[in-house]
Formats: structure tokens, sequence, C-alpha cells
């Protein structure tokens, strides 16, 4: 049956690969008709927890075909899925053939290109396919971020991207091509028992770490979500990232992983999680915004998926499972609620044309569905119930607890976690309550805004569907166990057995009932504010004559306080003339949070081996006699050096 | 029941580190330092020991010495001098806080891995005196006014005291000695600083006085 | 029917008694300034008066300004009404519960932050930052308060969590909740309710441009948080668990009285602080609940 999906599906994406640059409507429909047919596919394999296998004798690059999909990989793919169509009926209002005639074309052929790579990579189980359609999905994910060429922010994006993600797959080569000489082959699986397998695990994790962005390796992920086209930015930050989580949840779950893994990953999810969050804020670009919010939500897999490999550590403890569910879970939120919030910010794009908060407000008035739609999906991601974000923080923060309550040693980086999810939360809600309100709320503050346009169909479309997932995935999420249950039993045989989804039934029930009374006493309190008669008048302004919208809080302004705090590691860009006199002319105070580890790291860094090869450099200069010299100098060190080994 | 009313003073004192890191106020930070010297005065009698008149005579010193003495002497260098009494800090207050507890946290985590006597492994006293120490030297760090360095070195004497506090049942003496030469040390750097200090503020003033004339 | 009976029981003493605590603080502020104040049951005026009046809405305002006080209140009550309150005990208990109250009070506090800056106006978003800013500290230490609780019960559900032994532990943690208790219900030192300033507030500046039912729904939900932080005080550090019901809920409505006292000496006695020095004192409280965290850590049960 999966097998009976799958191939349509794949032939489906192939034929919308052929189609797309000419028929828009017939790749559409292929698009669609592949994605659902991938979603299908994913949700047979939940049922029957056993995973769908498929060898051929067709060879390729020498190598026998071989295809597999278990829980795990389902979970990825239902996601890649629901994204990949929803993005492509988005990607006709949003970046349609008469706005854009040079590269919509482009644009629906790589987007088919890149779903269809992301379901290769999810099915072959082959180390040498793997690469080949990791690089498929890396590529395809280069082109579609530089669809639009002639800007060049987008040139210098899509350059840092293809530069870190051939970072990372050079470090992918040495871990698949290490595993094949430990095992004697390209053939993956698993190989839970060979423990000399297990430091490759760092090599996996800096690898898919890479792709998937979390704290130190974030540096390409900002400016490639803020400035691809942003349904593009909703792929890649609501599944392409995950790419990166699946790796590394694949071969921990394959292979053995050495003792420290755990504490490692639970380290990096910590910090990815209270920087990447605290980066957020800081920033007034609100594509970046949510691009360094896809860093803290990376953080809180990771935080999830690090318990979990303690919790597997300490002798398969169900904790251990709790999180990893809730790891999981998260998965498939956060690619919810990530790409509602990139296509509401495209929305706000297309109408304004500016990706500065500070140059919006008051949006709601001329676009109550974005502004309604994006305010839902602040609410889900910065995790509050009765949406889905509370539900996959709850299971990690379960697992947590039950981690410190079993006090071994694993307790000590349970607790920090613990209290850093938190914060973080918090800090979420300070970030999406920023983005919200200076975007949609309050008295537009320039022209462009003032004249925005709500978003048509199409785009509104996708949009609703998304916060439809949020709602059910948020009111309803005993449903999903059966597949969080098949993918923690892939990962771990050990965990196969049934576990009651006690506390997930209940928040169901929990959240319905808050909904429901929510909306009751919401209408309850219009309708009483109606009856008793409601008049409308100026915001009270203290008594001040003449005010005017630049008088409201800006961004930056409204992250000042606790970005501030943060000041160590955002390291803000300040410039600032103050006032003076009685009667001030004019004061200015500018501050930018630059890309710090980028700018203050990476870049100097880069520039000393820019330096030193130069210097390097200089032997190289093309007199035929000094390289005579060298070779002679050369062999008289060689000569000394056989000597001295002679020496007794 | 002994070993944990000493616990409860150590934890106070640990308390008051964390209160002498977060103050912002100069009189505020010598309360806190002062009430630790009377806190780690007290410990000697409550050691479990029958009351030696030379355990008696330790605490006597250390509290009139640490409670009393060296913070009239630190007050009154601060009305004379005319100190500011908000403290700058090089260190912001939360940062230092933060420290603080984590190297509080750092010490308690540390005492299980070292190999103690066995009547000292449920005490407080080892990562106490570790922790009073790490925040003597935040402060010295951390603190720019001549009279709070004054205060981050007694505190850090305190540390080492709480240290000396392990062998006073072998050689009480000895601990006393510690004490006496700690005390003498401190008026000793108390009497240069505040020296230093009215000097300074008489040259500036003379200065001031020359400028008036021109 | 005895479920039914519970709720409503359950109900009105959250509902009813929760704007008695702002009327006993300013009697005792009154009290300590020698003055004869406003009558305990003041708030029950003002709310049944705001509830008849007409409703001015900012121009720049979208419907969801009249309905945001709504959610913050749902989210409220729904958190008060996890906490188990006595002899009574949770009504609804699962795992996790605590972690859902606090959540609930943060989506309180979204509903608000949002509603605020509907206005457009400076003062709102002035509130609004220092609210959203303040509480991730708050937040901190909320949790390592809940964790202390679930270390020393070994149990991550309300109902079980809240039985205290008295010790070390206990006294910490009330300390560090209490603190807690002052910024989360924006009470001196670091706000001041009373004030007309705008520049020194933090909730009443999010909340100045609302009237009529909206704001009743705003001070009664405000009412409500305090009696929960009173609460959840008391039930964290008093051991009640082994009395017989009526010295129990006694206890709990002492313990409450208490808190609530408590809180307007402080507010008689202190001065706001300074803003710079708000995240000092967070920090202390974080600190005092993450020592909780220890002690509860070395000292409790296997």
């Amino acid at each position: 049956m999966t097998g009976l999906l799958l191939l349509p599906a794949v032939i489906l994406l192939v034929m919308a690969v052929v189609v797309g640059a000419r028929w828009p409507r017939l790749w559409l429909g292929f698009t669609l008709a592949g994605a659902g047919a991938a979603l299908g596919a994913a949700l047979t394999v939940f049922p029957s927890g056993g995973g769908w296998e498929w060898q051929s004798k067709f060879l390729l690059g020498g190598e026998t075909v071989h295809l597999r999909l278990d829980g795990v990989s389902a979970v990825f793919m239902a996601l890649a899925a629901v994204v990949g169509g929803a993005g492509a009926v988005y990607a006709r209002g949003y970046w349609p053939d008469h706005g854009h005639p040079a590269t919509a074309p482009r644009g629906r052929v790589w987007w088919s290109a890149l779903v269809l790579s992301m379901l290769l990579v999810l099915t072959v189980s082959n180390g040498l396919h793997f690469l080949m359609a990791w690089e498929a999905f890396a590529i395809s994910g280069y082109f579609l971020l530089t669809l639009d060429p002639r800007k060049p922010a987008v040139r210098a994006a899509g350059w840092l991207y293809l530069a870190t993600s051939h970072a990372g797959t050079v470090c992918l080569f040495a871990f698949f091509t290490l595993l094949a000489a430990r095992t004697g082959g390209w053939d993956l699986g698993p190989l839970r028992a060979d423990a000399s397998c297990a430091p490759l695990f760092w090599l996996a994790l800096a690898g898919f770490g890479m792709k998937a962005g979390f704290f130190p390796l974030h540096i390409w992920l900002p400016s490639a979500h803020a400035n691809a086209p942003s349904h593009v930015s909703a792929i890649m930050s609501g599944v392409a990232i995950k790419m990166g989580v699946y790796g590394i949840v694949r071969f921990s779950g394959w292979l053995p992983v050495p003792p420290a893994a755990g504490w490692v990953v639970i380290g990096l999810g910590a910090l990815s999680a209270l920087l990447g969050i605290a980066f957020a804020l800081a920033q007034n670009d609100f594509k970046r915004l949510l691009a360094y919010c896809s860093v803290e939500n990376i953080g809180i897999i990771l935080i999830g998926l690090g318990a979990a490999l303690l919790g597997r550590e300490h002798g398969d403890a169900g904790w251990g499972r709790l999180a990893l569910a809730g790891a999981l879970l998260h998965v498939w939120n956060h690619g919810a609620f990530k790409t509602l919030l990139f296509f509401g910010a495209g929305s706000v794009l297309h109408a304004t044309g500016t990706r500065e908060m500070s140059r919006l407000g008051g949006l709601w008035r001329r676009m109550p569905w974005t502004a309604g739609l994006f305010a839902l999906g602040s609410v889900a991601v910065a995790g509050l119930p009765p949406l889905n974000g509370f539900v996959s923080e709850l299971l990690i923060y379960l697992g947590l607890f039950d981690a410190v309550a079993g006090r071994q040693a694993s307790a000590w980086a349970a607790m920090p976690a613990v209290i850093v999810l938190a914060m973080s939360g918090a800090l979420a809600l300070a970030a999406f309550a920023k983005a919200g309100a200076i975007i949609f709320l309050g008295a537009a503050r320039t022209k462009p805004a003032a004249a925005a346009h709500e978003c048509d169909g199409w785009m509104r479309g996708p949009m609703l569907a998304l916060a439809g997932i949020c709602l059910v995935l948020g009111l309803a999420p005993v449903l999903l166990w059966p597949a969080l249950a098949s993918a923690a039993a892939a990962w771990h045989p050990a965990w196969a057995g049934a576990m009651s989804p006690e506390p997930l039934a209940t928040l169901g029930w929990v959240n319905l009932g808050l909904a429901a009374t929510l909306a009751a006493a919401g209408s309850w309190l219009w309708r009483k504010v109606r009856a008793n008669n409601l008049r409308r008048a100026p915001t009270w302004d203290c008594g001040y004559g003449v005010p005017s919208a630049k008088m409201q809080y800006t961004s930056g302004s409204f992250a000042g306080l606790a970005a501030g705090w943060f000041g160590w590691v955002l390291r803000p860009v300040r410039t600032l003339r103050r006032v003076r006199g009685h009667f001030p002319a004019h004061a200015l105070r500018l501050e930018r949070v630059p890309e710090t580890v980028l700018e203050r790291v990476v870049f100097p860094a880069g520039g000393y081996v820019m330096e030193v090869s130069t210097a390097v450099r200089r032997l190289q200069h093309g007199r035929l006699s000094a390289y005579i010299l060298y070779v002679v100098a050369g062999l008289a060190a060689l000569g000394v050096l056989v000597f001295m080994e002679s020496l007794p | 029941m002994i070993n944990s009313n000493l616990n409860l003073l150590i934890g106070l004192a640990m308390g008051l580190n964390l209160l002498a890191l977060g103050t912002s106020r100069l009189p505020a930070l010598i309360r806190a330092m002062s009430a630790q010297g009377v806190i780690l005065g007290v410990m000697p009698i409550l050691m479990g020991h029958e009351l030696d008149w030379q355990v008696v005579l330790v605490a006597l010193a250390t509290v009139a010495g640490k409670g009393l003495l060296i913070p009239s002497l630190l007050r009154r260098a601060m009305r004379t001098a005319q100190i500011d009494r908000e403290l700058d800090p090089q260190i912001g207050f939360v940062a230092s806080m933060l420290l603080g507890a984590g190297g509080t946290i750092a010490a308690l985590a540390l005492t299980h891995q070292l190999p103690l006597l066995p009547e000292h492994s449920g005490s407080l006293l080892v990562p106490g005196a570790l922790a009073t120490v790490l925040t003597g030297f935040i402060l010295l760090i951390g603190r720019t006014k001549a009279i709070s360095q004054v205060c981050g070195y007694l505190i850090l004497e305190n540390g080492i005291y709480l240290f000396g506090l392990l062998l006073i049942k072998a050689m009480p003496l000895l601990v006393e000695a510690g004490v006496l030469l700690d005390l003498t040390v401190g008026v000793f750097i108390i009497g240069i600083i505040v020296d230093r200090i009215q000097r300074a503020f008489d040259s500036l003033d003379t200065r001031k006085l020359t400028t008036l004339h021109e | 029917m005895k479920s039914l009976l519970d709720l409503i029981l359950r109900l009105d003493c959250w509902l009813l008694l929760a704007p008695l605590l702002p009327g006993i603080i300013n009697k005792v502020k009154a009290w300590v300034a020698g003055r004869r104040g406003p009558p305990v049951l003041q708030l029950y005026y003002d709310l049944a008066r705001l509830w008849k009046k007409s409703v001015v809405m900012s121009t720049l305002a979208s419907p969801a300004f009249v309905i945001l006080p709504a959610v913050t209140w749902v989210a409220l009550l729904g958190a008060a009404m996890l906490l188990p309150l006595g002899p009574l005990g949770a009504g609804l208990s699962f795992r996790g519960d605590a972690l859902l109250m606090l959540y609930l009070l943060a989506l309180g506090r979204f509903a608000t932050a949002w509603a605020a800056m509907e206005t457009g106006s400076a003062f709102e978003g002035m509130g609004t930052v220092r609210e959203v800013s303040y509480a991730v500290l708050a937040e901190a230490a909320m949790i390592a308060a809940v964790l202390s609780l679930s270390v020393q019960s070994g149990s991550l559900s309300l109902a079980t969590m809240l039985t205290p032994s008295l010790g070390a532990s206990a006294v910490l943690l009330a300390a560090g909740l209490f603190i807690v208790l002052l910024a989360e219900n924006c009470r001196v030192p670091f706000d001041d309710p009373n004030t007309h300033l705008e520049l020194t507030m933090i909730h009443e500046a999010m909340v100045l441009d609302h009237s009529g039912p909206p704001l009743a729904a705003i001070l009664h939900g405000a009412s409500m948080k305090l009696l929960l932080f009173a609460v959840l005080l008391v039930q964290a550090v008093l051991p009640m668990q082994h009395l017989q019901p009526l010295a129990a809920a006694g206890l709990l409505a002492g313990g409450v009285l208490g808190v609530t006292v408590a809180v307007g000496l402080v507010e008689s006695l202190l001065a706001r602080f300074a803003f710079r020095r708000v995240p000092l004192l967070l920090t202390a409280a974080f600190l005092l609940c993450l020592f909780a965290l220890l002690v509860a850590w070395k000292g409790g049960v296997p």
C-alpha cells in the first residue's frame, strides 16, 4: 500500500518538474496530487508501525536501490508533503507569472524538485544514494532561494547558503564513507550493536547540524530565510532545516552514540533556544525575526532529542520516550505554525514592499485575515494553550521533569534545560507580541503601510489550512499519538510497547474546553459591550496636542529592555546623537543587531586564514630557478630526516 | 542537630554572599560583611565541643573584630573621606550575583567529589568556604571603590576562616593566631587606604582653591 | 451532582472572594498611614459600576480590543481552577497541570499585551514592554519553584505536589514566591498601582484606554491573579494535608490574609524601585527558588 502510493507520488512530482515551466495549472495539479500521495504513503506507515521496505535489482552508481519508509521518516515526509502542497498553492498568488515572468516558471520547477528530492532523502536507504539526494535537495534549495538574483543581498545570501551547505556536506561525505568503510557496504540500516561506529555521531551532528541550523552553525539561516521569496522561506524553515533534524534523529537511532552525545545535544539545544530567541527579539526585519525563531525551535527540538538520548543511555527510561515524542511533535508543530507565519509575512511583504517592522503598523485594518492568522500563529509559536505549540512543549517538559525526578546524573542536564525552556517561552511571547503589535496594530507609520491590500484567495487558502492544522493539533493531540508511538518505536525498538497517552488525552479535552470557554466569553463580552453602547474616540495621549504615528513604540524600543540583558552576546551597533540644549534640533539613536556569529567570529577567522594564505602564496611566483631551490631544499631536509632516523 | 544549626548559619552566610554581590550601596555591603563576620564568630561555639576557653576566646575575638571593629572603622572612613554611597561596578550586579550563585552551586557539586573526613561530609563548611572565597574574588575584581575592595578582601578572608574552622578541634590556637593575623592585616590595609583617600581628597581640595585664586 | 456542587463552590471562591484582596491591601495601607481609607468592598462597587457603563474605544483599535480582556479573564480563571483549594482539592488534575497553569498565565499576559498595543499609544507600549520583559525573569523563578516542588514531592500535578515540609526549602521558596507575587501582580516595589504618573507604571499603563465591562473584566482578573498567587504561596509553604478540612480551610484563609496584609505593609513601608533595579530583585527571586530546588534535591525523599 505504501509503495503503491509512494510510486505515484514520485512520478507525479517528476511530471510536475517537467511541465512546471510551461503549464502552471497542470503543474499545480501534479504537485498537489504528488504531495497528497506522499502524505497518504506516510499515513499508511503509522498504524502498522512496521514500516515499508523495498529492494530492487536495479543498480544506480554501482549500488542496488534500497528504499525504506519507517515511523521516523514518515513523520518528516508527512510534513514535507503538507508544506510542499500548501506552498505550491501559495506561490500562485505570491509569485505569479504576470508579476515575475522570468522567474516564476523556474520557481515552479525547482519547487517540485525540492519536494521530490526531500522525499528521496527520506526514503533512500543507501549511503551513496543518500548523498546524491542530499545534494539535489541542497542545490534545488539554492536555486529557489536565488529566484530573484538581481538583488545583491539575495546573491550574497545564496552564496552563503551554498558555502555552508557544502561545508556540511563535506562532513556527511566523511560520515558516510567512514560508515561504509566500517560496515563494508553503502547500505544503511539499524546497526545498534556495532560500538565502533559511535564516534561517527559527531560527524553526523556537524554535517546535519549545519542544515538544521542550531546555534553556532546557524550563520547561513537568517539571511537565507529573510531574502528568499516567502513561500521558499516557509518551506526552508518549516521543512528543509528539519531534514537536518531528520539526519540527526535517523542516525542517532540506527547507530550507537557516544555516552556524551545526550549531554552535548541537550546543551546545544538549550543554547540555541535561549540565544536564538534573544536574537529574534532584537530584530527589526520581520522575516529575520522568524528565521531566528526557527533557531530557537530547533533548539527546543534538540532539547527533546537530547533528553531522549540520555533516557536511552540510562536504561531505556520512559521519560526519554516522552521527550522524543515531544521533539517529533514539535517538528510537526513548528513546521505548521512557522509556515503559517512565513506565509503571513509574505502577505505583508507583498502588500507593503518592506520587511522593516518600524515602517509598518495598523495593517489589521487593511489586512484583517492576515492579521488574524498571524496572531493565531503567534499564539502557537509562543507555546500558549490551547494551540499546538503548547502540546509538544508540554511533552518535552514532562520528559525533563521525570528525568529530574529520576535523580540520576541526567537530572543535572534536565534542570537547566527546563529553566531555559521556560525562559525562551517567555522571550518568544515577547518577540511575537512585538512582531504582531508593531506590524498589525496601532497606526500606520508610513504611506505604503497605509495603502496595503489584503492577500488574494490563493494565498489565504493555504494560510487557513495551516491555521486549521495548528488548531486540530492543539485541540486533538491524541490523534497524533499513533504516529509518534510508531516513530519512537522505529527510533528505539525497546520503546515499542503501548503507552497510554494519558496527558495527551486529558490535554486535548482541556484545550477543547478552554477554546470553547474563550470563544463563549469573548462573544459574551462583545455583545455586552455592544448593548452598553460603544463609542469611538482618539487614543488617550496624556493631553498631548499633536499625536503622530511616529510616537508609537517601534520594534527597537519594544525589544530594548529585554535585548539589553543579552547585550553581551547580541553586541548591537549603536549610533547615538544626544539631545542637546533647550530646543534640540534633532537627536538620533540607531541600533542594529549584526549577525554576531558571522560578523564577529566567522569573518575575522576567514580573514585571518586569507592573510596566512596570501603570505604563503608569495612562495608561488613562477621563477623556475627558485622552484629548483625548493626541490633541493626539500630533498636536503628529507635526507637530514632519514639520517637522523638512522642514528642510534 | 548541632550540625544542622551550623549548616543553617553557613547557609545564611552564603545568602549574605549573594546579598553583598547584589547590593548597589556601600553601607549595605558593609552591613552584609559585618553580619557575616558575626555569624562566623558564633560558629566555633556551635561546633559541638565542650566550651573550651580558647574556643570562646576565638569566638569573641572574631565577633568583636569582624562584626564591630572593622565595620565601624570602614564607616568612619566612608564618612571622613566623604565617599559616594553608590558602588560603581565593573561586573554588573545581576551578572555578579549569577556568577556568585553559579560558584556556590559549583562548590556544592565539587564538595561531593572531594575526599573529606566522614565527620565533615554532611556539613556545608567546605562549600561555604569555597563560595565565600569566590565571592571575595568577584568583589575584588568587579568593584572599583577602595572601600568595596576592602570589603571584598574581608569576605575573602571570611572564607579562609571557614576553612580554618575545619581544624579548630585539632589546633584551636592556630585558628586563633590566624584570626589575629588576619585582623592585623585587615586593619593595616584599612589604615593605608583611608590615609591614601584622605590625602587624595586634600590635594584635590587645594587644587580647587588655587584655581579659585586665579 | 457532587461534582457540580464542587464546581460551583470553587467558582464562588475564586469569583466572589478575589475582589476582597485589593480592598484589604488598601485598608492596610490606609491604616498604616493613619487614614480611614476606602471600604474593603470598594472593588465590588467599582466592578458593578463599570459593568453598566458604556465603552469608549480608540479609533485605532480593532474589535479584539474589547474581546481580549475576556481572553485574559478566562485564562486567569482557568489557571485558578487548576489550583487545589485546601480541603476542596483540585477540580481537575493531571500530570503537567502545573505547567498548564504557568502557560495559562502567559496566555493572559499575551492577550493583555496585544490589547494594549491596539491603541498605538506610547504609554501602553511602555507598559507592555516592561510587562513582557520582566515576565522572562519571573517565569524563570516560577519554573524553578515548580521544579523544586516537583522534586520535593516526586509529582507533577498540583494536587499532589503542594505537600510542603517545613524547613530551609520552604523559607527560600516563600521568599522567592513572594517576590514573584509582587512582580507578577505589579505591586510595590515593582510597580505602583496607585500612581497616576504613567512613566512609573507597568500594568496600569497597559490598561489606560480600557473602559466599561472590559475594564471590569481586567480588574476582576487582576484580583483573581493576586488571589491565585497568594493561594499558591500559602499552599507551597504551609503543610496542611494532614489537617481536618475545617482547620485546613481556616489555615488557608489565614495564610492568604497574612500574605495580603504583608503586601499592604510592603506597599506602605517601601518605595517603588528604580526600573534598573527590578531585574536585580527578580534575579534574586530566581536564585531563591533555585536554592530551594537544590535544598529539596539534597534533603528530599530518595
